[in-house]
């Protein structure tokens, strides 16, 4: 692992993130005087800001640390991933970019809460919310404590600790403000560090991409074979799953949904998801290069990868061992202080997301029906972010070994078959129901949690039977489609008073969210 | 409510509604069904997918896939423009009716 202990560069670096973070959450703080400025700083982001927000929301360490591990050992496969991310925010933009915009105020919740029964519906996209929120601020403490201890020798709870005393902070003190500032800078950062990274592997390749692939093939086990579909491509069910789960989860996250009122109006939500697209299929292009520069630089360094091809620390070290390798101890301090600076503003954005689902749409909006003070709410807002933020380190401390990418696939595949359906058929039919809407919602979360667990991922791998009951990893394809289903179904066959008025409804919801 | 019913009748604002869809619509399903068909063709043509993209040693897989994340940044842009046109040509007469 690690041979001289702490990196005095990652030290410096990342103490220099905390302190400008810091900073910028005590100068958000005195600008914080509305609930408005709490949830989405006042929507007074620029279009070009919010598209670097909205990148570093989604550029988290898994997609960093991740990928490139897949590559390295799977080859080609995960550019699966890659290309349904850059597709999935180009879809955000088309679909939900404008009318999102137009109709909402802090949450997602504030759009399908428009024509449909308020109460039950915000509480059925605070259940949405949480069971996204929840599993993926895990997924990411937890990476982050492994991270931590093998990067920093710092013991597991310690880091986990920090990373959540952290994101209080920036959530309770600085809102939506620091928030948004600190997941910039990060971005700024991440894509500057990528983009180095890029060009230290280039410069071993004489900055020729044959070079680089002509290496991978001669390095790695598989042979040529690395570049050939693998195991993802099992069947077109399997592929058309996980393209679901990336297109409709990424446009179901509660956290970048948000994002979407932080600026003034549609002309600058269309910019900034324009921007977005932009930073995330160029930073998707170039983890692609660097995993298969990793192949072919990293095998045969005994110090980095034994002779099986196991590497130290697992597969989300390729980055970082190949930040050491192409940029020496100086760039490795940096890259590592970079990903961790990545975990703290993602759980950031994430906290904020829930604590909102917690005190806009249920506590303010069901509970107490909107009779409540702007004061009052931002204060319920930062003690539900403490009381989340305090499960989540709790969970991540109990559940130490869980897999990390089984949270993720939740978080994703709930996104897509709970709020997904939800948004996208309250903004484009003018036949949906609440009733069908929580039934439809039920059903997908239902569906989705059973068929997670009878997959090869938690069936096999957590439990250790010999055959998976569900054969996907990804069971998008079914819960999306099972919520489509039995929403529109519910929907036709309401004849409720309450259905006339949702249907009623859609004509002046059409109006506002064309025009504003 | 009467003046939003008036504007749904409003030959302006109903071109504003299908113009944009077109749009929306046209760019997402061009996206969308270039992944699957991408992602598809990777199960029944391996051999074809880790062949070399012309003359280089990049795969044609991974060049085409490329080639699609570039695309979703293109028609990004494109969008961005063409509904901005849109909004100004059809909210401009808008402006003057209502």
């Amino acid at each position: 692992m690690m041979p001289e202990g702490m990196n005095s560069t990652a030290i410096v670096v990342f103490i220099s993130f905390v302190a400008f973070s810091l900073f910028i959450t005590w100068f958000a703080a005195r600008k914080m005087h509305s609930v408005g400025e709490f949830y989405t700083a006042g929507s007074r982001i620029t279009g070009f800001q919010n598209g670097f927000a909205l990148a570093g929301d989604f550029m988290s360490a898994a997609s960093f640390l991740g990928i490139t591990g897949l590559v390295f050992i799977g080859g080609s496969d995960a550019m699966l991933f890659n290309v349904a991310v850059a597709v999935s925010w180009a879809f955000i933009l088309f679909a939900f970019a404008d009318r999102m915009r137009n109709l909402g105020q802090y949450t997602f919740a504030d759009v399908v809460a428009y024509r449909l029964h308020p109460e039950r519906i915000r509480v059925l996209a605070a259940v949405g919310t949480l069971t996204v929120a929840i599993p993926y601020l895990i997924a990411q403490m937890v990476g982050a404590g492994a991270l931590f201890e093998t990067l920093f020798d710092i013991p597991y709870i310690g880091a986990v600790l920090i990373v959540g005393a952290l994101m209080t902070i920036y959530v309770v003190f600085g809102g939506m403000i620091a928030t948004t500032w600190i997941q910039v800078t990060k971005a700024v950062l991440l894509v500057a560090g990528a983009t180095a990274l890029l060009i230290f592997v280039l410069a071993r390749f004489g900055f020729s991409i044959d070079n680089v692939f002509d290496s991978a093939a001669a390095a790695h086990a598989k042979g040529a074979d690395i570049f050939r579909p693998g195991g993802l491509y099992k069947d077109p069910i399997s592929i058309l799953s996980l393209g679901l789960a990336f297109i409709c989860g990424t446009a179901g996250l509660p956290h970048i949904l948000m994002r979407f009122f932080t600026v003034p109006d549609a002309v600058e939500a269309r910019k900034s998801i324009g921007y977005a697209v932009g930073i995330i299929g160029y930073f998707m292009i170039a983890i692609i290069i660097i995993g298969f520069g990793a192949i072919g630089l990293l095998t045969g360094e005994s110090e980095y990868v034994d002779n099986v091809g196991r590497i130290s620390g697992g597969a989300n070290m390729v980055s970082i061992h190949l930040s050491r390798l192409v940029g020496g101890e100086v760039f490795f301090g940096l890259m590592a202080a970079v990903a961790f600076a990545t975990i703290l503003a993602v759980v950031a954005g994430i906290l904020l997301s829930a604590s909102a689902a917690v005190a806009h749409d249920f506590y303010t909006r069901v509970v107490r029906k909107g009779k409540i003070s702007e004061q009052e709410e931002v204060t319920v807002s930062r003690w539900a972010s403490v009381i989340i933020a305090a499960i989540a380190i709790g969970l991540s401390v109990l559940f130490k070994d869980v897999n990390v990418g089984v949270l993720a696939t939740i978080a994703l595949a709930v996104a897509a078959s709970v709020n997904f359906p939800v948004i996208f058929l309250a903004l484009f039919w003018k036949g949906l129901t609440t009733k069908g809407a929580i039934w439809g919602g039920v059903t997908g979360l239902i569906v989705v949690v059973a068929l997670i667990i009878l997959s090869p991922t938690v069936w096999v791998g957590v439990f250790g039977n010999a055959e998976a009951v569900f054969p996907y990893t990804y069971p998008t394809l079914f819960s999306v489609a099972a919520a489509f289903i039995v929403t529109i179904g519910v929907s036709v066959t309401d004849y409720s008073e309450r259905a006339r008025i949702d249907r009623d409804g859609f004509a002046a919801q059409l109006v506002k969210s064309e025009i504003g | 409510m009467a003046d939003e019913l008036d504007l749904l009748n409003n030959p302006s604002f109903r071109r504003l509604i299908s113009r944009r869809s077109r749009w929306r619509w046209g760019f997402s399903g061009l996206l969308i069904s270039a992944y699957f068909l991408w992602g598809v063709a990777g199960i029944y043509f391996p051999e074809q997918y880790a062949q070399q993209f012309m003359g280089s040693s990049i795969p044609i897989g991974l060049a085409v896939g490329t080639l699609i994340i570039m695309m979703s940044i293109v028609l990004s842009i494109i969008y961005v423009r063409i509904i901005n046109r849109i909004e100004n040509e059809e909210l401009v007469g808008e402006e003057k009716m209502t």
